[in-house]
């Protein structure tokens, strides 16, 4: 490494414009479709992984609804057995992979660099790479509908189960390889996060003055960057086992079952916290803005985030507790499951502990924060009951572990997703969305998830089996089922009325007054600059004193803790006039070339080799355009009046850097890092903190 | 922000509230008390282990139950006791105190519920460790499912083999003495599976090339019921289990019964039925003195290698996958087979 020892600031464009691989220029910025397809903006990035997510989370509700009509009566004849297995596959698969996971990314790409204080994240083109990685693998995935049916083991995929000969089909293939693409994408987003999370805070912002959204991010990524291997390496055995005639999981040639059953756990439990930590996130941010307190127990709601991240390593084996792994392990694996509710009782209490004695407006973020706080707990307690092993020896895969899940993932994640999706409606579009509809959405989506797992507990314990495509008459399934079709409707009407109130405020907003950079009196840094967040997100970036800086520009704090009013939130917000010259890292082709190679490899496994060249070619191609193309494109969009050209002054700094760029060590990386730079300031005085 | 307190907003919310109210009492009557009357539920134990389990989960449900009322209880309190009354815009009351945290309050919180779950650690490893405990003077059989139906090997002699000569192999059904405990050695010849048995305990994964140990005790005669629980491809719904408790005396004359080979028939009906199944059914499925050795040089060409025994088949109460009944009704009375085509003439020959 060559020791940079003025501030890493690019300054200027000036030193590209000699353009030594004219045929690898960059894009131009840019209003239109085009720029979306280039860009390497963190909240254009932000809004496509929402966007994708929330339509991937329409074809999995599809499906959903398709297992829930299949289940409304016994011996239901709307699906066959092989289209049930691959629907609730897919519904499982999409519902895990394509949605949850990438909307806790939509947030995480879109605040976590505005919660810190940060331009863009440290790698903006790995980041458009890790979006379109992600989007080809989903769609990748769902092409199967087309090419020969889904897959059709269960989206835990036992071995071997989903072998080739029990599952003949290309189903499973794509299944496999289509998460693999999509496990490239988690793993390069995480090493992104990470790394901006840790060296790109703004001035003065330590890791204890961190937003709790920011923490659970850097959690959620070091989760992903250790889960995704382990998934990565079971899936390699897999494809093995199906595309090249191994014998992994062949017991009849030596293989063991049980090792899928391992690695597959040993990602799926953390997998589980990554997928809550995020809306945690939301909720310990949201609480405290509609309580009019800050958090309570910051630091306890921190480090017992931080711990479950880390017991969640310990405790996969509670999946297997029927597996046969021996008594000793189902009882290490069965207390070490039980002491992780108490992290997550700790949280619980604290955010019980924010809303007392506050000014609580029932807004809709509001409700649905509330709404996680009460359903998580349900499905924390029900977690509780299988934490008890022999407990869990009847419940497991019945409905009552269904219900459980549902209560964790959606009466969790998904409704602090929901708050997290009013509260930064207006930062992120510059519209807030209709606070009666909100309210109605909320109440609908209230009633029918209950009525959609809350029967599900009963189910489970009166025996009915997951995974089944029929059931009959007597056993008492019948009015359960029922009732849980009929909530699954409700359920997917609120998600509609969801998806009208964005159109219907969209057109309402034109006659009603812009929100402003701060509607709801916020706290975090995000909310002191203007909605929507301008392509530059600070100018200038802001200095940090404490937790909550943003909240403590505009209210002091009596040594009673009687809130005074220091600062009108006009006086503190930045204007869309800024005053600095803003450099930002140009758009590029290469993230989305890069990413479409993969699925073509993926198609060459399935059907024909010479597809694996193609999309070979296409990627390797497309990673050496991307390291070769010049750092920066003097042209290129860098946001609204805030061109980039050089002022006088600027000009030896930029010959330096770029002299060192031209001297071929790590060009491209050296190209992002400046390109994603803050101001110099920032760095730099990141860097002594770090040092000292 | 615009109000929204209207009278109709106001009951749609009170109708939500009970509503969330009404569906977990009917839940929680539905779980205490109607589950004893369904052949799959888990809260009705008739055998020692499963009621291991349920002295287990009983405390476990109440403490749980206390805690989600608590909880929410309190959430609601507050919500209702702080929210800001009214319109938002109009409301000129000083804003709260800020509290930050509180030191004491946070180890209490931390050190209660993992004081409550500390007794819950105490009770689950004495009960999985007595769920392990191997049982003096238990019937050792072996437990082999496959796609997508399930058999058994009785060790009659008790010599630790499961193939002597004078043991007996039977399919779809277990039978088993009442009041003896029975000790289960499960493993499956093609994907996983899994056994359970909810009234006699819970459930144990059949994993090839891995046989684990389980074990099963009822206290009554009768049939109890179980469903493949592991997801086992395109029939898993319709992979039933069935444990038949039969007094002990009657258990050994079964246990003879089954030693005895197929005989031979010399009526006219059952040759043609003989003839039937050498055409169709003997090169998979075994009748004992029929078609062993026809069986013996060419192997099923099935993945597990292995069709369900049919010796002594109508003495059984169920077969495939104890979908089909011979004898049961179903639970809901009908006893016709789901998706049944075969016939009441095809049945007769085959007797």
């Amino acid at each position: 490494m060559t020791v940079v020892d003025t501030p890493l600031e690019l300054s200027s464009g000036n030193g590209s414009t000699s353009r030594p691989f004219g045929v690898f220029a960059r894009p131009t910025g840019g209003p239109g479709w085009r720029s979306w397809l280039t860009t390497v903006d963190h909240k254009k990035i932000g809004i496509m992984y929402g966007a994708a997510a929330l339509a991937f989370f329409i074809i999995g509700g599809v499906e959903a609804l398709l297992i829930r009509a299949q289940l409304w009566a016994p011996r239901g004849t709307l699906l066959s057995a092989d289209q049930y297995n691959q629907v609730f596959t897919m519904h499982g698969t999409t519902m895990v992979f394509l949605v949850v996971m990438p909307i806790g990314a939509a947030f995480a790409n879109y605040l976590m660099p505005l919660q810190i204080g940060a331009r863009d994240v440290a790698f903006p083109r790995i980041n458009a790479f890790s979006f379109w990685a992600f989007l080809a693998g989903g769609l990748f995935i769902n092409s199967s509908w087309f090419l020969g049916g889904g897959a059709d083991g269960g989206w835990f995929m036992y071995a071997p189960n989903s072998t080739v000969t029990f599952s003949p089909s290309n189903g499973i293939d794509f299944w496999n390889l289509g998460l693999l693409i999509t496990g490239i994408a988690s793993l390069t987003g995480a090493v992104n996060l990470i790394v901006t999370v840790l060296n790109m805070r703004a001035p003065g912002m330590t890791m204890m003055k961190m937003p709790v959204f920011t923490w659970m991010t850097l959690v959620t990524q070091f989760l992903l960057l250790f889960a995704i291997p382990v998934l990565t390496a079971a899936q390699f055995l897999l494809l093995f086992d199906r595309n090249f005639d191994a014998a992994f999981f062949d017991v009849s040639k030596g293989g063991q079952p049980l090792l899928w059953e391992h690695l597959f756990w040993i990602f799926g439990h953390p997998e589980v916290y990554l997928m809550i930590l995020p809306a945690f996130g939301l909720v310990s941010d949201i609480l405290p803005v509609f309580s009019r307190k800050p958090i309570f127990g910051y630091t306890f709601i921190v480090f017992s985030g931080v711990a479950i991240g880390f017991m969640g390593w310990g405790v996969w084996a509670h999946h297997m507790f029927v597996s046969g792994i021996g008594p000793v392990s189902v009882l290490v694996f069965s207390l070490a499951t039980m002491f992780i509710a108490v992290p997550t009782g700790v949280k619980i209490l604290n955010w019980t502990a924010t809303m007392v004695g506050g000014k609580i407006s029932l807004t809709s973020p509001m409700l649905f924060c509330i709404g996680l706080i009460t359903m998580f707990t349900i499905g924390g307690l029900s977690g509780v009951t299988h934490s008890v092993a022999p407990a869990d020896t009847q419940q497991t895969d019945t409905y009552y572990i269904v219900a459980h899940f549902h209560y964790v993932l959606f009466g969790g994640a998904f409704f602090g997703f929901m708050g997290g999706f009013y509260y930064y409606w207006p930062k992120v579009f510059g519209y807030l969305l209709n606070e009666k509809l909100g309210k109605a959405n909320f109440w609908l989506m209230f009633v029918g998830f209950n009525l959609t797992f809350g029967p599900m507990h009963v189910l489970g314990l009166q025996g009915m089996s997951r995974r089944i495509y029929t059931y009959d008459a007597g056993y008492g399934f019948e009015f359960w089922n029922k009732l849980a079709t009929i909530g699954a409707f409700v359920l997917a009407s609120s998600i509609a009325l969801f998806i009208f109130n964005i159109f219907y405020s969209k057109v309402k907003a034109k006659s009603l007054p812009k929100p402003g950079p701060d509607p709801w009196d916020s706290r975090t840094l995000e909310w002191m600059i203007p909605s929507p967040t301008p392509e530059y997100n600070f100018d200038p970036i802001p200095t940090v004193t404490r937790l909550d800086d943003f909240w403590y520009r505009k209210y002091g704090e009596t040594e009673d803790g009687r809130l005074v009013r220091i600062a009108a939130t006009e006086d503190v917000t930045q204007s869309a006039e800024g005053e600095h010259n803003v450099h930002l890292p140009s758009p590029s082709y290469w993230p989305l070339v890069a990413a479409v190679g993969l699925p073509i490899v993926g198609y060459g496994l399935i059907f024909t080799w010479w597809l694996c060249l193609i999309g070979g070619l296409i990627t390797a191609g497309a990673l050496y355009a991307w390291a070769l193309e010049p750092a920066d494109d003097p042209d290129a969009g860098h946001g609204a009046g805030h061109d980039d050209h050089p002022v006088a002054g600027a000009a030896p700094e930029a010959d330096l850097v770029d002299a060192d760029a031209d001297a071929g060590t790590g060009a491209g990386a050296n190209g992002e890092g400046a390109d994603a730079g803050t101001n110099g300031e920032g760095v730099t005085e990141r860097e002594v903190e770090t040092v000292g | 922000m615009k109000r929204f307190n209207s009278t109709a907003a106001k009951i749609a919310i009170a109708a939500s509230l009970g509503f969330f109210v009404v569906l977990w009492v009917a839940m929680v009557i539905a779980g205490v008390s109607g589950g004893g009357r369904f052949p799959l539920t888990t809260l009705q134990p008739q055998g020692p282990f499963s009621t291991l389990i349920d002295n287990l989960v009983a405390p476990v449900f109440i403490i749980a139950g206390i805690v989600f009322v608590g909880v929410l209880g309190t959430v609601f309190y507050i919500v209702m006791k702080y929210r800001v009354k009214g319109d938002p815009e109009l409301d000129t009351a000083p804003m709260p105190r800020q509290t930050h945290g509180h030191t004491a309050a946070e180890v209490t919180w931390t050190a209660i519920p993992a004081a409550i779950l500390a007794v819950v650690a105490v009770l689950t490893a004495i009960t999985i460790l007595d769920l392990s405990a191997e049982e003096p003077d238990s019937l050792q059989v072996e437990v082999f499912g496959q796609q997508w139906w399930w058999g058994f090997r009785y060790d009659v002699d008790n010599d630790g083999s499961f193939d002597s000569d004078s043991d007996v192999e039977t399919a779809a059904e277990l039978i088993i003495p009442v009041g003896r405990p029975v000790e289960l050695s499960v493993t499956s010849n093609d994907v996983i599976h899994s056994f359970w048995i909810p009234a006699l305990n819970g459930k144990r994964d059949a994993v090839p090339g891995m046989v684990s140990p389980w074990k099963i005790q009822a206290d009554e005669p009768g049939v109890y019921r179980g469903q493949c629980t592991e997801f086992c491809g395109l029939s898993h719904a319709n992979m039933r289990m069935l444990v038949r408790a039969i007094p002990a005396d009657d258990y050994d004359r079964w246990i003879a019964d089954q030693q005895k080979p197929a005989i031979n028939p010399l009526a006219a009906q059952a040759r043609a039925g003989l003839a039937e199944f050498n055409n169709n059914c003997a090169s998979c499925h075994l009748v004992d003195g029929v078609n062993n050795e026809q069986l013996a040089e060419t192997p099923a060409a099935l993945v597990s290698g292995i069709a369900p025994n049919l010796t002594h088949l109508m003495s059984r109460g169920t077969f495939a996958g104890s979908i089909f009944n011979l004898h049961y009704p179903n639970p809901d009375g009908n006893n016709q087979p789901f998706g049944a085509t075969c016939t009441d003439a095809d049945a007769a020959r085959l007797r």
